[in-house]
């Protein structure tokens, strides 16, 4: 019991190493990818004053695409993780398992979606 | 010639005769000088024989006298009846342990913990005393010296919203302890000490409330403690993937 | 030491609204909620590049004009801000680095993360949408 209990505390330490990194990319990357969503491209604004639009930070180049798969999956993973925590904190402490259970599928079907999408697009040339 | 006066609410508890808890107040003469402790000694002596709670040193040394003073865990001989508003101070028990009589807690749990990080060096092998003394720098000591200054107080605990919502969190005090180990160049002991810190109930419960390190009358800083051990389990992890054989 | 177990302790748990008692706790749930906005946009931006993989490129930009998902992000981003600015202070606060004899302050590693993140915020658009 006790190694066992030792091998689940040693993935959730990988776990929460994943989160940590998560926190980083959120509070980095997350912020100008929804200002550029979100503020540049409504209302017209730089860099979206031009011709260009949101969609080439996918089609204009691989690293674009990278830089969205990387802020939305660990953006993603951290929010979940954090957010699940937080329910165990106002009274919900005994549905953890079931509310991780929950959690880890949303960010594993998530992150497979966005996998799905960006590799296909590359595959198909849509990623330049 | 009118004397100042204090009103001192105090949470009464005495098991053999009452079902619940309640209040009782107490009016104490006030002097500028006085802390809590000295208006709970006053009650004791002059007015209620039968209040009951702990005290040793009251001077901030023993870690005896935790309460929560006017809802929040402190001292009670560090607290003065100056750095209150009004002259009304509520005194009750320290929040999530439970109550034995009036402030008096249940320390056990906490007692387990800190038997369980195993608070000494553990050396692989003891050196006779003709070989000297284990050298330490001074680089060497300031790793560590910060978390050794805990007295036991446990308003840590009081303070830590996880451990009232779950008992079995190893806790700040038992961490930092457990870390301050870590941390001394002469100990031995990470192999027995880790993955007391490193289980599901050690500090992955940590959520950085970060109220602990607030309430810490020593400076102590159990937050950083916490911290820092996660971020030795979540490296030591990555290591043991990446060489299995190896590691620490 | 089963003797004085003779009377029943008095055991207290902590209620579910325990985080409204002082403003240190209250503003410690806000920041955890803060991860909500964080894991809804994200989902909701896949969505949006679902309706593009499924239909077309002009239906992942009208979604991103739509008015509601406007609405939406902005909060979203100012609490992904407030994520931000909090989570610099915990660095600030857990990894405080020694200069001379003297160890920096959580609030000039807010400072300088902020200063970061401008500065990371300006060569994510140069390079990825200006080049």
């Amino acid at each position: 019991m006790k190694a066992e209990t030792h091998k689940v505390a040693r993935l959730h330490a990988m776990l929460w190493g994943i989160f940590s990194l998560g926190g980083m990319i959120a509070a980095f990357l997350l912020p100008v990818l929804i200002y550029m969503t979100a503020i540049a491209y409504p209302y017209s604004l730089w860099p979206f004053n031009g011709a260009r639009d949101p969609s080439f930070l996918v089609t204009g180049h691989l690293l674009g695409a990278l830089f969205i798969f990387v802020t939305i999956a660990g953006s993603l993973y951290h929010g979940i993780f954090r957010f699940q925590s937080a329910l165990t904190e106002v009274g919900l402490l005994k549905y953890r398992r079931a509310l991780e259970a929950v959690g880890y599928f949303i960010i594993f079907v998530g992150i497979i979606a966005l996998a799905y999408y960006l590799v296909t697009w590359y595959l198909n040339g849509t990623i330049t | 010639m009118s004397q100042d006066i204090a009103t001192i609410r105090v949470t009464r508890y005495r098991p053999e005769k009452d079902a619940k808890p309640f209040f009782q107040e107490y009016k104490v003469p006030y002097r500028h000088d006085m802390v809590v402790l000295d208006a709970l000694n006053y009650i004791k002596a002059e007015i209620d024989g039968s209040l009951t709670y702990r005290w040793s040193c009251r001077m901030g040394v023993c870690g005896s006298c935790g309460a929560n003073i006017d809802g929040e865990p402190k001292l009670t001989c560090a607290s003065f009846l100056h750095d209150f508003k009004g002259r009304t101070i509520t005194v009750e028990p320290m929040t999530n342990f439970p109550v034995i009589k009036d402030l008096v807690v249940d320390m056990e749990d906490f007692m387990e913990k800190l038997v369980k990080i195993k608070p000494w060096i553990i050396r692989e092998k003891e050196t006779p005393p003709e070989q000297g003394e284990y050298k330490q720098s001074a680089q060497e000591l300031e790793r560590y010296s910060q978390f050794s200054s805990c007295i036991n107080c446990m308003l840590c605990y009081a303070a830590c919203p996880i451990y009232g919502l779950n008992e079995k969190f190893l806790g700040p005090a038992a961490t930092a302890l457990a870390y301050r180990y870590i941390e001394d160049s002469r100990d031995q002991g990470k192999d027995v000490r880790f993955p007391v810190v490193h289980e599901m109930e050690g500090v992955w419960e940590c959520t950085l409330v970060g109220e602990c390190s607030v309430v810490c009358p020593k400076g102590v800083d159990p937050m950083l403690a916490i911290q820092k051990t996660k971020i030795l389990g979540a490296t030591n992890a990555i290591k043991s993937l990446l060489m299995p054989r190896g590691g620490h | 030491m089963e003797d004085n177990k003779r009377y029943p302790e008095l055991r207290r748990r902590l209620s579910p609204g325990w985080w409204t008692a002082n403003r240190h706790y209250t503003m410690y749930m806000v920041r955890e909620w803060t991860s909500l906005f964080v894991a809804l946009y994200s989902l909701i931006f896949i969505y949006g590049l679902s309706l593009w993989a499924m239909g077309s490129r002009a239906d992942f930009l009208s979604f991103l004009k739509n008015p509601a998902i406007v609405g939406f992000s902005l909060i979203a981003l100012v609490f992904t801000m407030y994520h931000a600015a909090t989570w610099f202070y915990l660095l600030g606060a857990i990894a405080p680095v020694k200069i001379g004899r003297s160890r920096t302050k959580p609030w000039q590693a807010l400072v300088l993360n902020l200063i970061l993140l401008v500065i990371i915020s300006y060569l994510a658009i140069w390079l990825l949408v200006l080049r």
